[in-house]
């Protein structure tokens, strides 16, 4: 079974489905290879957390629309992807009639984060390169590279829309220079980011601003690691970082969920 | 003329000091109310326990500082600021509950809670705290930190898992010895120092992370940030397999390590894979845009 095969069928995981649905030989590759090992035990962990998510309770379902919308618009899930958000990965939830108000406006933000982590690790999946892509060194690879270049060719795959390019954070250089024809333009804040943010103003002004900062912080990491994998679709590793920056803003959401509760 | 002239100058100085004495009186009423609004005070609890106690102390404002004591007891030293903070203790069986809980108009200063907390060395311990600092030492049960901007300091623990999570407060982590360790913050620096165990992982995303240590154990450590430098010291006769590789940074290793196979592809300057030793533990430093540099003792 190769790496490819094993990305296949790796939106079950998210499905939950129990160890022999898949192939016989998938056991093998994931325990002989690092790469799928990882990614296997973060979907494992996403897809039981989410399941976790029926004891609480459910945010509105404009709310999943929303959330799904924003993945489409920043061409971070297909359709497909986006209706597995909505529906698949929807937790069964139970209203609590007396929670406070406050609560309900907060309690998004955990489902929020789940689903973030899962549109993260659906769409690193579903956009892997071929095998090919990475065994076959790039000229970046084989030579020390002092600087990206500022103007790389087009090797965004097919299913990354050109928004996703335009709103990309630039890359930097090899010491964290912005190149000066790809100045950085910090995007508006998603539809999700300023619920977020309205959320944990109700802890003030400057906690706010806290969060904000390390908001746009995350996104920014998010957009250059994303950046970068649209331009070096084989890089394994740069793929990882772009799931590490997703589990970053998870985090974050996380901690403000804490903190609110 | 001259007597009401005196008259009246005496009237107006009765009535200066009138003046002067209610000032006065107002001015310690209003001190005596504000030593009160403010009062501190100091409350302490004593939890009879079992083996495997399980302490939670979760405190919006305000430091915690556990320690290892006598290992069916639980003593909880509790200092609030103001009355504008209460303290909730509950007890199930060997599970002790202690939460700081906000009255309405507290803030950062009233609201202030410092915790000094023994326990049996064996407890489970989770602690939360969003300005801390947390200090937890000499333990041996299972860790769990949270902060937001919380100082967190872990020393002289072993045998136990770790797990801590910030947003930007700074975490170092002293002389632990067969820890299984997971630490996660958004924009904090982790210091690790004597820091071995079967499992070592630690992740920043714009923070730094050092690490000075032997990679001991025949553990997996795993270092990651996104934008921030890693460093690790270790001795000369470490043990242990590198990789190590920055996407856009730079790395560098004093190391004369044996040349490693390995499935990904090696960029000169920005990554390398090599062996030290009997490679007795794998040691994965990983950054997107940081230094990496692997330093001889």
């Amino acid at each position: 079974m190769t790496c490819s095969e094993v990305e296949r069928v790796l939106p079950e995981l998210l499905d939950g489905a129990p160890d022999d649905a898949f192939p016989p030989d998938f056991d093998a590759h994931v325990k002989s290879c690092p790469a799928c090992s990882d990614l296997v035990s973060d979907l494992k962990l996403i897809a039981s957390q989410a399941r976790q998510l029926a004891t609480t309770e459910e945010p509105a379902p404009r709310v999943w629309l929303r959330i799904a919308a924003e993945l489409r618009a920043e061409g971070l899930t297909s359709d497909p992807a986006a209706r597995e958000l909505e529906s698949a990965h929807r937790p069964m939830l139970v209203p609590v009639p007396s929670s406070p108000r406050w609560r309900w406006r907060a309690l998004w933000l955990a489902p929020v984060a789940a689903a973030m982590l899962a549109a993260g690790a659906y769409v690193i999946s579903y956009k892997r390169a071929p095998q090919v892509a990475q065994q076959a060194p790039t000229p970046q690879e084989t030579s020390p590279s002092p600087v990206i270049p500022a103007v790389t060719p087009p090797s965004v795959p097919a299913t990354a829309p050109q928004q996703m390019a335009k709103k990309s954070a630039k890359p930097t250089g090899v010491n964290g220079a912005v190149p000066a024809v790809e100045a950085a333009v910090e995007p508006e804040p998603s539809a999700e980011d300023q619920q977020f943010l309205s959320v944990v103003s109700t802890l003030g002004a400057s906690t706010r601003a806290t969060y904000q900062n390390q908001l746009n912080a995350v996104n920014a990491d998010i957009r250059e690691a994303q950046a970068y994998v649209d331009r070096n679709p084989g890089d394994a590793d740069a793929r990882q970082h772009l799931m590490d920056a997703y589990q970053q803003k998870a985090l974050l959401y996380q901690i403000a969920l804490d903190r609110i509760q | 003329m001259a007597s009401l002239r005196k008259a009246s100058i005496r009237q107006a100085g009765i009535q200066q000091t009138s003046i002067h004495n209610t000032a006065a009186v107002t001015l310690v009423l209003a001190t005596c109310l504000a030593s009160a609004a403010f009062a501190e005070s100091k409350k302490e609890y004593r939890f009879a326990v079992g083996p495997n106690a399980i302490v939670s102390v979760d405190t919006q404002y305000g430091a915690i500082s556990v320690k290892s004591g006598s290992a069916d007891q639980v003593i909880v030293t509790a200092t609030l600021k103001s009355d504008d903070v209460e303290v909730d203790q509950q007890q199930s069986g060997s599970r002790i509950e202690i939460a700081s809980h906000l009255l309405q108009g507290a803030n950062e200063q009233t609201g202030r809670v410092d915790y000094v907390v023994l326990i049996p060395p064996d407890a489970t311990l989770n602690l939360h705290s969003s300005i801390g600092p947390l200090s937890v030492e000499q333990l041996h049960g299972d860790l769990t930190l949270e902060g937001t901007d919380a100082v967190v300091n872990i020393s002289n623990v072993e045998n136990c898992h770790v797990h801590v999570r910030t947003m930007r407060g700074p975490i170092t982590l002293a002389s632990v010895r067969n820890g299984h360790v997971e630490i996660a913050t958004i924009s904090g620096d982790i210091h690790l120092k004597s820091v071995t165990g079967p499992l070592v992982l630690a992740s920043s995303g714009r923070g730094k992370i050092f690490y000075d240590g032997d990679f001991g154990a025949g553990g997996d450590y795993k270092f990651t940030t996104h934008t921030g430098d890693i460093e690790a010291l270790a001795p000369a006769d470490v043990s242990a397999e590198f990789r190590v590789h920055s996407v856009l940074g730079r790395v560098h290793t004093d190391f004369p390590l044996l040349p490693h196979h390995s499935r990904y592809s090696m960029k000169a300057g920005s990554s390398f894979v090599g062996t030290a030793g009997k490679a007795e533990s794998a040691v994965v430093l990983r950054s997107f845009s940081g230094r990496i540099r692997l330093k001889q003792r």
